[in-house]
């Protein structure tokens, strides 16, 4: 197998890596540029959303990606989210409701979370838990992190 | 009491938080990579088979393999276990379990330890294997090991249970199957280990022990225990889980063997395969009762499948068996537990520990019995709930605590109430379901169970908290520094917590029992008396004045002319002076004479309780026979709350692994002889089937307890199952005695 060379654009800045074409986004990531909030929960088999990145504004299963397939792409990840320092309200919101157990699914939730508010800035608890249902969390039963959602919402809504 | 406290109680946040959201937080797998091997472990594609022959050389020919381990190059003792020595750190002779580690490669990178896992030849002699605990009893049933299948056997007999029978207006009876769970925390076992110059190891690892694991590296590897190091990183989760020494060992193996630093992750298949599970069971229940509806006698059999090694499956089946009756007063019981080796994954420490299994079979023999005799559930519990005084079919007495079971039963009334209003969506039907629990802390007379924490004061006058024993994520840190700021008059903010390193921290136990916040809550109170006597020598010995002469208050010293010093001065010059300023406490579980039993009919007893109780609405669409949970109440006595957010997200949580017990998990032998091992087909809840939860919290303060606390991490599992199977049966008249309640079930007897 040959290496092959990708540039895509990671939370806004260009980068450019050399790496074998059988490995997926995820990994990429996590090895090659050091972006180690995005999680393998599934064995990279696209059932746990621990993986989850926006691509193109778009929540995507990173596992899922082969690096190939985000060339000349744009990619955020959760070290990404904060703008000057400052956190994004889905991230405040998911600490002050008590959504953070061990953290584990918590970037991924986040960042699935972040691609709804992106496109409907005031959903539904129901567009909520389906934008979550592809975030496996096995410690908080979800509600916190629903809540955390609506909280953000509403937070966003006021600051506009 | 509660009115005066400042920090327990409050809506603290935790500080680790911070970090979990923005992707700082380090798991074992995101430590550096710089200069780190992988490992990756070959794994026995058999249930039961000889090992004929390991060729190895093929795979050290790989490029970029360094290093092709087996058991002949364990140095130290071939096995490990934390109840019984029997699970290998490789296997040798025989394989006992598909996915058992046979032998390990070290690589450079994940590609080479692949292609290198790939070309070691391993040569079985498939044997006859066994699954089913009841089977593996049979004489000519296939052996796990040579002493045979049943690894324990517990037979309690209380009262006379015939005679109970015979006097009995109505006996029922019935057989309950529960289903192989796993953990299935999101992060998958980790650790890595890296060999030191000077002859030590130091590993990370994920893991509710790792003092334990300290113990079984060592074993292993035939080193003297203060040559090991073992660092927790961030934990992913656990849940009973993590009790495993596993890979902790094999990373070290590994490290040892190469002299190099090893990094060993489970994917999630091998997590399925080759870590502890939830005990399967079979529970064989006879119930007799009289007319009214007063229990008399209960007869149970049950077999756990241990699967293929021991782990902590004696101290389950110990558990369960003390569980066994519920939250019920029964004068006559007779109970066997059988805990049985069987060629599957083996099953270990599951929240819960054996109570959830009990509970299912209780709690829907419990509903069983209110049809039978036309009586409303929920009086037929409030009839035979225990009170404080009774006794347990463990000679064990019940203190005050059981106090809180007409309380829950009353809010589970109403709440059944309000929830039967409600009105199915068209083409469903719903029920509503209740079921209680009873679920132990601590982990038993007469087992070891102590812990001991620090408190150190830091130049800067914050307080640095050595925690004993890991968080797991469920927040044990914060409960502990929320405690810790308390008992010093402190803010919270001033606490901050040291992540367990087996060199610097004190052993606090392994973190498991539903026992940390109490136990650690207690050690860290007795930790702050000595540090504020610590402070108040070192003050007095500096100001030159009689110790007596100072007081200790929120954070200051006050002199006798009532001149406030802050605690800070005195820290930083001890800081200069190098006079450490630090406190360490043992808290020991009590077991009062009052209440525990002076002749044991079980080894180890537990003599504190919690209970609870949930009310669960289900609709059921009749024609496909599946079941939605819409809402459930969970009514649970915690004691005092330390913190409210992580009691609702201990509950919560629980309450989505109870549902995910009843309806959707298990970990299956397919037809085709493979194991159910990956998310594909194992389901776990979603946010898509989480019902609106309601958690009532009862705060009855236990006078042991640091400022009142009780025990919260497993029990919003246990009433869960049941009441979802309760709710079932109210909706659709089908009796669920096996889950996950199978969709078929429910929808053939309805004609759908
Ligand atoms: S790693 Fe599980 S979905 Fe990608
Ligand atoms: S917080 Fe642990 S998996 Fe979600």
């Amino acid at each position: 197998m040959k290496p092959i060379t990708v540039t895509l654009t990671v939370n806004g800045q260009t980068r450019t890596i050399t790496t074998l074409p059988n490995k997926t986004l995820l990994y990429a990531l996590r090895e090659d540029l050091g972006l180690t909030g995005v999680k393998d929960a599934c064995g990279g088999e696209g059932e746990c959303g621990a993986c989850t990145v926006i691509l193109d504004g778009e929540a995507v299963n990173a596992c899922l990606v082969l690096i190939g397939q985000a060339d000349g792409r744009s990619v955020e990840t959760i070290e990404g989210l904060a703008q000057d320092g400052e956190l994004h309200p889905l991230q405040c919101a998911f600490v002050e409701t008590g959504a953070v157990q061990c953290g584990f699914c918590t970037p991924g939730a986040i960042l699935a979370a972040k691609a709804l508010l992106d496109r409907d800035p005031s959903p539904t608890d129901d567009a909520i838990r389906e934008a979550l249902s592809g975030n496996l969390c096995r410690c908080t039963g979800y509600s916190k992190m629903i809540a955390a959602v609506r909280r953000a919402a509403e937070e966003m809504s006021h600051a506009r | 009491m509660p009115a005066e406290l400042k920090t327990v109680g409050k809506a603290e946040l935790r500080k680790d938080a911070w970090d979990k959201v923005t992707g700082r937080a380090a798991y074992v797998d995101d430590l550096p990579r710089e200069g780190v091997l992988v490992g990756a472990v070959v794994r026995s594609p058999h249930h039961h088979a000889r090992i004929v022959a390991i060729e190895t050389a093929a795979a050290r020919n790989v490029p970029g393999v360094v290093a092709v381990l087996t058991a002949a190059d364990v140095p130290g003792s071939k096995t490990f276990g934390p109840l019984v020595q029997d699970q290998p750190a490789l296997a040798f002779d025989v394989v006992r379990h598909m996915g058992e580690p046979v032998a390990l490669v070290i690589a450079q990178s994940k590609e080479a330890a692949r292609h290198g896992v790939a070309a070691v030849q391993v040569t079985y002699e498939p044997l006859p294997a066994v699954h089913d605990p009841v089977a593996a009893l049979e004489p000519d049933a296939p052996r796990v090991h040579s002493g045979g299948n049943l690894l324990t056997r517990y037979e309690i007999s209380e009262g006379d249970v015939a005679t109970g029978l015979a006097a009995a207006d109505v006996v029922i009876e019935a057989t309950f199957t529960v289903p192989r769970i796993s953990p299935a925390y999101m992060e998958p076992e980790s650790s890595m280990a890296r060999w030191n110059d000077d002859g030590t190891l130091t590993v990370w690892v994920s893991s509710q022990k790792p003092f334990e694991d300290r113990h079984a590296i060592a074993g292993v590897l035939g080193l003297p225990e203060d040559a090991v190091q073992v660092c927790s990183a961030v934990i992913g989760g656990a849940f009973g889980g993590k009790e495993d020494s596993g890979l902790p060992v094999l990373a070290a193996l590994g490290a040892w063997a190469t002299r190099g630093t090893v990094r060993l992750i489970n994917n999630r298949h091998e997590s399925f395969l080759a870590h502890p599970k939830r005990h399967p069971a079979r529970l064989h229940y006879t119930l007799g009762a009289t007319r009214e509806g007063e229990l008399i006698a209960l007869k149970a059999v049950v077999h756990l499948d241990t699967g293929a090694y021991a782990s902590y499956g004696p101290a389950v089946g110990g558990l369960l068996t003390e569980m066994l009756a519920g939250a019920y007063r029964i004068p006559h019981v007779q109970v066997e537990t059988n805990v049985v080796y069987t060629h599957s994954p083996f099953s270990g420490a599951m929240r819960g520990f054996g109570s959830p299994q009990a509970h299912f079979a209780i709690e829907s023999m419990m509903d069983m019995l209110a049809h039978e005799l036309s009586l409303d559930p929920l009086e037929l519990r409030r009839k035979n709930a225990l009170r404080p005084g009774d006794r347990l079919l463990t000679r064990v007495t019940l203190d005050r605590t059981a106090e809180s079971l007409p309380l829950i039963l009353d809010h589970l009334a109403a709440a059944r109430a309000r929830l039967a209003q409600k009105p199915p969506a068209p083409g469903r039907v719903a029920g509503v379901g209740i079921a209680l629990g009873m679920q132990s802390m601590g982990l038993g007379y007469r087992v070891p169970d102590d812990s001991t924490n620090r408190l150190a004061l830091a130049p800067d006058g914050s307080v640095l908290l050595y925690i004993g024993s890991p968080d797991l994520g469920q927040g044990l840190a914060t409960a502990a520094e929320q405690i810790a700021a308390e008992a010093l008059g402190l803010p919270y903010d001033a606490v901050r917590t040291v992540d367990v390193d087996t060199s610097v921290s004190p052993n606090g136990g392994v973190t498991c029992a539903s026992r940390m916040t109490y136990l650690i809550g207690n050690s860290v109170m007795l930790a702050a008396q000595g540090l504020i006597a610590a402070l108040l020598d070192y003050a007095a010995r500096t100001l030159n004045v009689p110790r007596d002469a100072l007081r200790y208050e929120a954070g200051a010293v006050i002199t006798a002319a009532g001149e406030r010093v802050a605690l800070g001065e005195f820290a930083s010059r001890a800081a200069d002076e190098g006079v450490p300023l630090v406190a360490e406490a043992t808290f020991s579980f009590p077991y009062p004479e009052e209440t525990t039993p002076k002749h044991l009919p079980i080894g180890m007893p537990h003599v504190m309780l919690v209970f609870g109780g949930q009310a669960v609405r289900v609709e059921v669409d009749p024609e496909l026979g599946t079941v939605t949970v819409t809402d459930v109440v969970a009514v649970h006595d915690v004691g005092q709350v330390v913190n409210r957010a992580g009691v609702e997200g201990q509950i919560e949580g629980a309450v989505a692994m109870g549902i995910g017990y009843a309806l959707y998990e298990s970990m299956r032998l397919k037809a085709d002889g493979q194991w159910v091992d990956s998310f594909t087909e194992y389901l776990l809840p979603t946010a898509e089937d989480m019902p609106q939860i309601e958690s009532v919290i009862l705060e009855i303060p236990e006078a042991s307890g640091p400022y009142g606390v009780k025990g919260v991490g497993e029990m919003g599992l246990v009433p869960t199952a049941p009441a979802i199977a309760n709710a079932v049966f109210q909706a659709t008249g089908v009796r669920a005695q096996a889950i996950p309640i199978a969709p078929e079930v429910i929808a053939r007897p309805l004609g759908g």
